[in-house]
């Protein structure tokens, strides 16, 4: 769930496209394409730039690469260039939003999606972008109005339903945040059934069933996690976000042979350092210490690769740091950078995890409490949450917060689902024994 | 009306008017947009778009404003722009807007009808010349232009705007204000001058309509939105008129000629001071509107309808009002227009012309007391006393308690007395 938001920045990018780019299945390349000799052709058209950017934009939720989302802002600019004063250029304007979300510049992406709304156009999609950038600076709050306004009362039946489909697809994750993952899981198989009904693009439609297999996995419940990612990888094989869904089903399941394969897989459609991290621990846990090294190489290579990777996966680094035992400093340094630009309950889990491996307990415990504060049940975090509180002597909290996330998914992670239950006899044993509770996975 | 309601319910509870989402930016819409303009103006100095952006932004401050001074900073920008690129379509796209904000209707209609042509689907464009050709009366090429905004864009508010805009002048009140709702739902709690502007046109059909608590909520929610605003509180004043408070009409006036007061402004500061019974004052106040009024009488920016007004209501001056007035008719036929020059050939005696202009001024059907009196007084004048009843009672249904409400009582009196008295007569 930690990427979440940044996937759903990118879903408007063809949620929102012109009819004429509605209904592509996988030809982002074509589209591009014709979209190029447009632009060539018509040097004045503010569209085909505009559509131009909103393509790149989709190349780069598919691929990852990052340079698409420069070559995306570049197309975007000169389409606002041409046309900038009026409803028109809204779309636009939406899109920049977008492209700023993929590279983590909220507070750049609030302030798109204010022009676009401020141009006027009647299209209310702008609320979906800033209602992600509020999520990401953990306005929890003032994101749930945000996304509220995504209604219309204009346009055809299906455009009000695409309006829907990202009002649904984004009040699921503000319900997740809020601890209620059954609503959460209702509201995104409502957008499912919405972008079905819409024959949304294949990838949309794919993103949405990885989505519902997200919530059913933090769930604990791997049969309909499962379902929904197989169902992803039927509408748009090779999907890499599925894939690693599953991985993590396969990994619940103690079938580490193919939860590697299919992280493999993943990291060759996409190389996200979450997912070299999570094959990393694959191998490791198979007892293959040099293929896992590798893994953890890569890591690094990757969240190091260029300068917008820094800024894209400074979490993720921090994360995959504490989670190692390795450059501890980096790890905490890493989580305070972050914070300055995003404050969203993932964030604050982040920092607490690596203030803890820091051995700053109740600097630890005060960050965890802002990441748990609103009752997310979050297996992972409960967890995180758990360890801290007996570090800071809470033992009580401590107990219930590991009791909690071993009820959510007994199979939570590869590693700390058995570490919660080590930590949590400790907890229930002798009071002389609760303080050698510690992260215990590795 | 229910959706006004609706409306109101929605900002009783919500938005008050002032967003709940927007950031702690103490600046205003068009200070944002300004220094957006001016960030892109330092990155890309070589492009003439930032200086567009710039110009369309300093011309939003003029009216968050009111100081015409920033239509010359948005010029100078312009100047980057159209010097980078004389033909670029948004730098004359923003010259357009700065001609319209300086009433220079004429050159903005023959302006944006060029780029109408130039680029037949631009949305705004054809926002543009409809707020020229309104301007100029050309209401009917109004509606077409618009009508083209909405078909090209549902929903889009600005071609939200100037409908409900025309549907007032057309008689459809209720339309209008359906439109102004919906133009209020659709825009963004940050731009909060826009919708202090939409709530104020708003409650100016409710004062029309004699719904004054409604217009006072509208307009309270206005100026919470945006406070201080020129517009608000000049509506505001208008409504502690029609209230007959014309101590708090005088009071909220002076507020509003605080910064940039205009010839209107005075004038209207003039005739609340004369009601309040600060003669004085008044005199004073009128002197100084009709100075300033007859130095710009030739310049587009002038206030010439007010002074027309003031020469028939407060001077006894009906030949210099009608000299004014038969001039401004000749450069546009806008209702108001209209309605003062038939108004001033009414005070004159020419009372044949001036039932022709009021014709005129009455073809769209606008539903306006004011006006209606002047119809029913020029009627009766002509001596066609079922017309003059048939419009006075239409002022009076229309608005009770209008500023020329006890006039249209006496005048329709007369008017349903004149057979009586003929006929006792023979």
């Amino acid at each position: 769930m930690l990427r979440r938001i940044f996937y759903l920045a990118l879903l408007l990018t063809l949620v929102t496209l012109p009819a004429a780019l509605r209904g592509q299945t996988n030809d982002t390349d074509g589209l591009i394409q014709r979209m190029q000799i447009k632009v060539k052709l018509y040097p004045g058209d503010y569209k085909a730039f505009a559509s131009l950017g909103a393509a790149y934009l989709q190349k780069g939720r598919e691929t990852g690469d990052a340079a698409d989302y420069e070559l995306a802002k570049s197309a975007l600019s000169k389409s606002l260039s041409l046309l900038s004063n009026d409803p028109a250029a809204a779309f636009a304007m939406t899109q920049m939003a977008v492209a700023c979300m993929a590279e983590h510049r909220f507070t750049d992406a609030y302030n798109w999606a204010q022009r676009a709304l401020a141009a006027g156009s009647g299209d209310p999609s702008p609320w979906a972008i800033a209602g992600d950038a509020l999520a990401d600076v953990g306005d929890y709050k003032k994101a749930d109005e945000a996304y509220s306004k995504l209604t219309s009362t204009f346009g055809s039946a299906d455009e009000q339903q695409a309006i829907a489909y990202q009002r649904e697809s984004r009040v699921a994750y503000l319900r997740f945040i809020a601890g209620d993952t059954p609503g959460a899981i209702q509201r995104t198989n409502a957008a499912l059934q919405i972008a079905n009904e819409l024959h949304m693009p294949a990838e949309n439609r794919a993103w949405t069933n990885y989505q519902s297999g997200e919530e059913y996995f933090q769930l604990g419940d791997m049969k309909h996690a499962e379902k929904a990612y197989q169902q992803a990888l039927d509408l748009y094989p090779g999907y890499y976000r599925a894939l690693a869904g599953l991985a993590k089903v396969r990994g619940a399941e103690g079938n580490l042979r193919e939860a590697a394969d299919l992280y493999d897989k993943a990291i060759t459609a996409v190389p996200y350092p979450e997912y070299a991290a999570a094959l990393g621990d694959v191998y490791e846990a198979m007892g293959q210490a040099d293929k896992a090294r590798k893994e953890y190489e890569l890591v690094e290579f990757i969240g190091h690769l260029s300068e917008i990777n820094e800024q894209i996966h400074n979490r993720d680094l921090a994360l995959f740091y504490a989670d190692h035992g390795l450059k501890l400093d980096r790890a905490e340094a890493l989580a305070r950078k972050e914070l300055e630009v995003r404050q969203d309950v993932y964030t604050w889990d982040v920092l607490a995890w690596a203030l803890y491996k820091n051995g700053k307990y109740d600097e630890a415990y005060q960050a965890s409490e802002k990441a748990l504060q609103y009752g997310t049940r979050d297996a992972m975090l409960l967890y995180h949450g758990g360890v801290i509180a007996a570090k800071a002597g809470k033992y009580e909290e401590a107990q219930q917060d590991l009791m909690a996330a071993l009820a959510i998914n007994p199979h939570f992670h590869l590693t700390y689902a058995d570490a919660a239950r080590k930590s949590l006899s400790f907890l229930t044993a002798e009071n002389s024994s609760k303080a050698s509770v510690d992260d215990h996975a590795r | 009306m229910r959706k006004t309601i609706f409306l109101l319910i929605f900002l009783a509870a919500f938005g008050r008017g002032r967003s709940q989402i927007i950031s702690t930016d103490s600046r205003t819409p068009a200070e944002q947009k300004i220094a957006w303009a001016k960030a892109e103006v330092t990155a890309h100095p070589e492009e003439p778009q930032p200086y567009n952006d710039l110009a369309a932004a300093l011309v939003g401050r003029a009216r968050e404003t009111g100081d015409p001074g920033y239509y010359d900073q948005a010029e100078a920008a312009l100047q980057h722009s159209l010097g980078k690129d004389p033909h670029n379509f948004e730098g004359l796209k923003a010259k357009a807007m700065i001609l319209l904000g300086r009433r220079e209707f004429k050159q903005a209609i023959e302006l944006t009808r060029k780029l109408n042509a130039e680029v037949p689907d631009d949305v705004l464009t054809y926002g543009l010349l409809a707020d020229g050709l309104i301007e100029t009366g050309a209401y009917q090429e109004a509606v077409d232009k618009t009508q083209w905004m909405l078909n090209l864009r549902s929903g889009n508010v600005p071609g939200l705007l100037r409908a409900a805009r025309l549907r007032w002048i057309y008689g459809d009140g209720d339309g209008a204000l359906d439109f102004y709702t919906k133009a209020y739902q659709e825009t963004s709690p940050t731009q909060t001058e826009d919708q202090a502007w939409i709530l104020t046109q708003m409650a100016e059909i409710q004062i029309a309509l004699d719904h004054f608590d409604i217009s006072d909520q509208l307009l309270h929610s206005a100026l919470i939105a945006f406070p201080d605003y020129s517009l608000s509180l000049e509506s505001s004043a208008r409504l502690e008129t029609a209230r007959q408070h014309y101590a708090q009409a005088v009071a909220l006036l002076r507020q509003r000629n605080k910064s940039f007061p205009t010839l209107e402004s005075r004038y209207e500061l003039a005739n609340a001071l004369e009601r309040a019974g600060e003669t004085a004052e008044a005199k004073t106040a009128y002197a100084e509107f009709e100075n300033q009024a007859l130095r710009l009488s030739d310049t587009p920016n002038n206030a010439n309808r007010d002074l027309i007004l003031y020469y028939l209501s407060n001077a006894n001056r009906p030949a210099d009002a009608l000299r004014i007035a038969a001039g401004e008719a000749r450069k546009r036929q806008d209702i108001a227009t209209l309605d003062a020059y038939a108004w001033a050939l009414c005070a004159n005696g020419q009372y044949g012309e001036a039932e022709k202009q009021m014709k005129a001024a009455l073809t769209t059907g606008i539903r306006d007391a004011e006006i209606l009196y002047h119809a029913g007084v020029i009627a009766e004048k002509q001596h066609d006393n079922s017309a003059a009843a048939s419009y006075l009672k239409s002022s009076l249904e229309l608005n009770p308690a209008s500023e020329v409400s006890q006039e249209a009582r006496r005048a329709l009196d007369m008017a349903m007395a004149a057979p009586v008295a003929a006929a006792a007569a023979n």
